[in-house]
């Protein structure tokens, strides 16, 4: 049995739902659920406000449904458990998440999964600007876990990423792994521009026909068929995640960079 | 009317001006003042029960960082440090305020007189940027508070020693002072911050390099401003924070720092940072050099020092040493923030965070402690972490912990880098503080060095700023939160509730200047600043809560 929270308010101010994970709340009742205290705008109120809540949290199921494109910070901080959003969500979904998986039957906002330390989400439609990226100001982005979407991106994916692997299965904006520390984003399909900038390791994989100029502070290192890019693929693939624009047989380039920090990063580019 | 007086009963009183130390004695306040008991037949309008409390003075803090612009330039360069921490929430009487290593000008308010500490003075401020600094203190509840006016690479002053013209450099020294309403000149890296500015990756090796253009060296700056200071009968006459801060081998600068007093009074600041021996920037030769530092101010009694603690942890280290922010960013390899104040300082923040199994950092912490112990007079060893440049002043109590509790200190050493105890006499020490000697450390030594007869002490006439403490066994809670703690004979804390907001006086000095330098000054200024002379003075009327301490 799952939980099932519906939204029945409306979007126009946002609701913040930070602490709402399945982990968190699974030992409540309804009527405890209920009563959780979330944000609207600036003043403080309860779920109950915004939400038909139904069914059971025992089970660490929570399904969210409903316009959910003003909600922000759903399964934030999570821990365990499963979430599906069906329909669009807001900002910060999956935001610092430690384990568990989010699952999106819709778009949702920006800063998906950022600076998340594990678990799984993947977004079957589009994601906004700085996914898996790092809060202003912070030291590292996201740390560990994966982050799918299917769809397209923005600006800035994997702004000061650590650690975790990022996939876009469409477009991307411009400034891929800005500042990246290391970790690993796989763009399928037609990137923006000035991607890695700053970035000390990693790699951008870039798997479309179509890639971009790189900054002139990348060099051209070699084409080859790096051997772990059937691993990558097949890793993707059980996640459930489309690779069927690649028959296995691609070779690839390499450029390395960003000189102007170390030149350790990697950017590859199909060939 | 009956005059109004509030009576405290009962407590173990520590005021070491006054000889108390821990002598059961009634205090008596009318009006904020400390007043001598009236006559047996007068009734006090309140009483307060201390018995079988600790009752001290209000802590003074004499080297902090809490306001100005460097502060909030560190404030906005850090959220991610800020949303780690808890907020401070509204509450009915209290405003919001954020935490991390430099909290909002709020928060520092609370924070500060939460833990008993009723004075602080920002250590740091450009004149340039006086009024930015007014402002934050306004906002900056509870506590009296003041600053210090940055003068060691003023470009005027400089001048002014080149050409040998003492008495418009005394002059100037007023003048600056009264048009920033600051409290004492500070020295910050004497001419290497100006170097700094002229060379990239400029700085001077020492107290005798020139600093170039202006043809002085270090030395004749802190030299003359100490004895002009001096002359002008400055309550705190200079603040000074020597060359090379950091550096393995810097202890020899600071000796000849300690010199170039040349007998004159002089307060040798975060002197932690400063006692360092080793050379050529070599880790493997960095050890600690106390004991003569130590030994030299035990011998010399115009020479003051606090200590600038280190405590582990993450923090931002803010200084008006425009290369040290650039050594630190080389460094620890984080983001760092520089500036250049026309004629007058520059300015470094970057993040930093001491960890205890990093050699460095943990002889740092060691050497911060040695400091404590090895200066024989508790009157001229103020305790201070250099607010937030060693740790926050949050870290007081169980820094009072680590000189009152010798096997707690043992401890704590224990969990260190191992090669500490090699490179320090700390494990030798066995000195623990009494509670008076703490009493002087934190109230009394500082608010006597600088020069403020109403702070630091009950007797009759002085501010009723008071902390009542529960004994504890364990020194880090008692002195973490008071039982009560006023301020001008107001309760505004207890048990770690504010209970009221005031806000506290700024304390500033007005020396006076001799009228017929001003037109010199005038001209000068002119033709170097980018805003007009006239505009330059804070006035009188931007000070809504001043008190002016005479010189």
């Amino acid at each position: 049995m799952t939980l099932t929270l519906e939204f029945t308010g409306n979007a126009t101010v946002p609701v913040e739902v930070e602490g709402i994970t399945p982990d968190a709340i699974k030992s409540f009742a309804i009527a405890e659920i209920e009563q959780l205290e979330v944000f609207h705008g600036n003043e403080q109120a309860h779920l109950a406000d915004f939400f038909k809540v139904s069914g059971d949290a025992a089970s660490e199921k929570m399904v969210w449904t409903g316009d959910l494109t003003g909600v922000h910070w759903i399964g934030a901080k999570m821990d365990g458990g499963e979430i599906r959003i069906d329909g669009d969500a807001g900002r910060h979904i999956g935001s610092e998440m430690k384990a568990g998986t989010i699952t999106v039957n819709g778009n949702v906002g920006g800063w998906l999964g950022s600076e998340m330390k594990g678990g799984l989400i993947h977004v079957h439609g589009d994601a906004g600007h700085l996914v898996g990226a790092a809060y202003r100001g912070s030291e590292r982005g996201m740390n560990r876990g994966t982050i799918l979407v299917d769809g397209n991106a923005g600006n800035e994916i994997g702004h000061t990423m650590r650690r975790g692997l990022i996939a876009i299965g469409g477009n991307t904006g411009d400034l891929i792994g800005f500042n990246m520390l290391a970790g690993t984003i796989v763009i399928m399909g037609e990137p923006g521009i000035r991607h890695g900038a700053g970035m000390r390791r990693g790699t951008i994989a870039f798997l479309g026909e179509n890639h971009p100029e790189l900054l002139p502070s990348f060099k051209f290192a070699c084409q080859y068929r790096p051997e772990f890019m059937p691993v990558l693929t097949r890793h993707l693939a059980s996640l459930d995640f489309d690779i069927s624009s690649l028959s296995g047989d691609e070779s690839y380039n390499l450029h390395h960079g960003d000189f102007l920090d170390g030149g350790r990063g990697e950017i590859i580019t199909k060939a | 009317m009956t005059k109004q007086y509030f009576k405290i009963a009962g407590g173990y009183v520590y005021d070491p001006v006054n000889g108390l130390d821990g002598q059961v004695q009634d205090l008596w306040i009318l009006d904020g003042k400390m007043v001598e008991a009236p006559a047996a037949d007068v009734k006090p309008a309140r009483t307060l029960s201390a018995s079988g409390y600790v009752i001290m003075p209000g802590g003074v803090d004499m080297h902090c960082h809490i306001a100005g612009p460097k502060v909030n330039m560190a404030r906005k360069m850090r959220p991610e440090d800020k949303r780690r921490d808890e907020v401070v929430k509204r509450t009915a009487r209290t405003h919001s305020g954020t935490m991390g290593s430099v909290p909002s000008t709020f928060a520092t308010g609370y924070k500060y007189i939460g833990l008993g500490y009723t004075t602080a003075f920002d250590a740091a401020v450009p004149p340039l940027s006086a009024r930015h600094a007014h402002e934050e203190f306004e906002d900056t509840p509870c506590i009296d508070k003041g600053f210090y006016v940055l003068m060691g690479n003023n470009h005027y002053i400089m001048n002014c020693i080149a050409e040998n013209e003492q008495a418009r450099l005394k002059s100037f020294i007023g003048w600056l002072l009264g048009a920033a309403k600051g409290f004492a000149p500070k020295l910050v890296n004497p001419g290497g911050v100006e170097v700094w500015k002229h060379h990239q990756g400029g700085d001077v090796d020492g107290i005798d390099d020139p600093v170039d253009h202006y043809n002085v060296t270090p030395r004749q700056i802190v030299t003359n401003i100490t004895r002009a200071a001096n002359e002008i009968n400055l309550p705190h006459p200079v603040h000074i924070h020597c060359n090379n801060l950091g550096m393995p081998g810097n202890w020899t600068t600071t000796q000849n720092t300690m010199n170039a007093l040349e007998g004159h009074t002089g307060h040798i600041t975060h002197i932690q940072f400063h006692s360092y021996g080793g050379g050529d920037a070599d880790e493997d030769t960095f050890h600690s050099k106390v004991e003569p530092l130590a030994q030299y101010v035990n011998e010399n009694p115009n020479v003051t020092v606090d200590v600038g603690q280190v405590m582990f942890g993450e923090t931002t280290s803010m200084t008006g040493d425009g290369p040290l922010g650039y050594y630190l960013q080389n460094v620890y390899g984080t983001k760092w923030f520089s500036a250049d104040t026309e004629l007058e300082s520059g300015c470094g923040i970057a993040p930093i965070k001491y960890r205890n199994k990093s050699l460095v950092h943990a002889l740092q912490w060691a050497i911060g402690l040695e400091w404590y112990l090895m200066v024989e007079d508790p009157w001229r060893v103020v305790m201070s972490t250099d607010h937030p440049n060693g740790g926050s002043f949050m870290a007081y109590p169980q820094i009072i912990r680590l000189l009152m509790d010798s096997t707690f200190r043992r401890d704590v050493l224990n969990t260190v880098h191992p090669e500490v105890v090699n490179r320090c006499q700390l494990a030798d020490l066995d000195r623990e503080y009494s509670l008076g000697e703490i009493a002087i450390i934190t109230r009394a030594g500082p608010a006597k060095l600088l020069g403020l007869k109403n702070k630091g002490h009950l007797g009759p006439g002085a501010d009723a700023d008071i902390t009542i403490y529960l004994p504890h066994e364990n020194k880090q809670t008692m002195f973490e939160m008071p039982r009560y703690v006023i301020k001008d004979g107001e309760i505004l804390v207890e048990d770690g509730e504010i209970r009221k907001e005031t806000f506290g006086r700024t304390l500033y000095v007005d020396p006076g200047y001799d009228p017929d330098t001003e037109a010199h000054i005038a001209e000068w200024f002119e033709q170097y600043y980018s805003i007009r002379f006239r505009n330059y003075p804070v006035g009188d009327n931007y000070l809504h809560n001043a008190e002016q301490i005479p010189t």
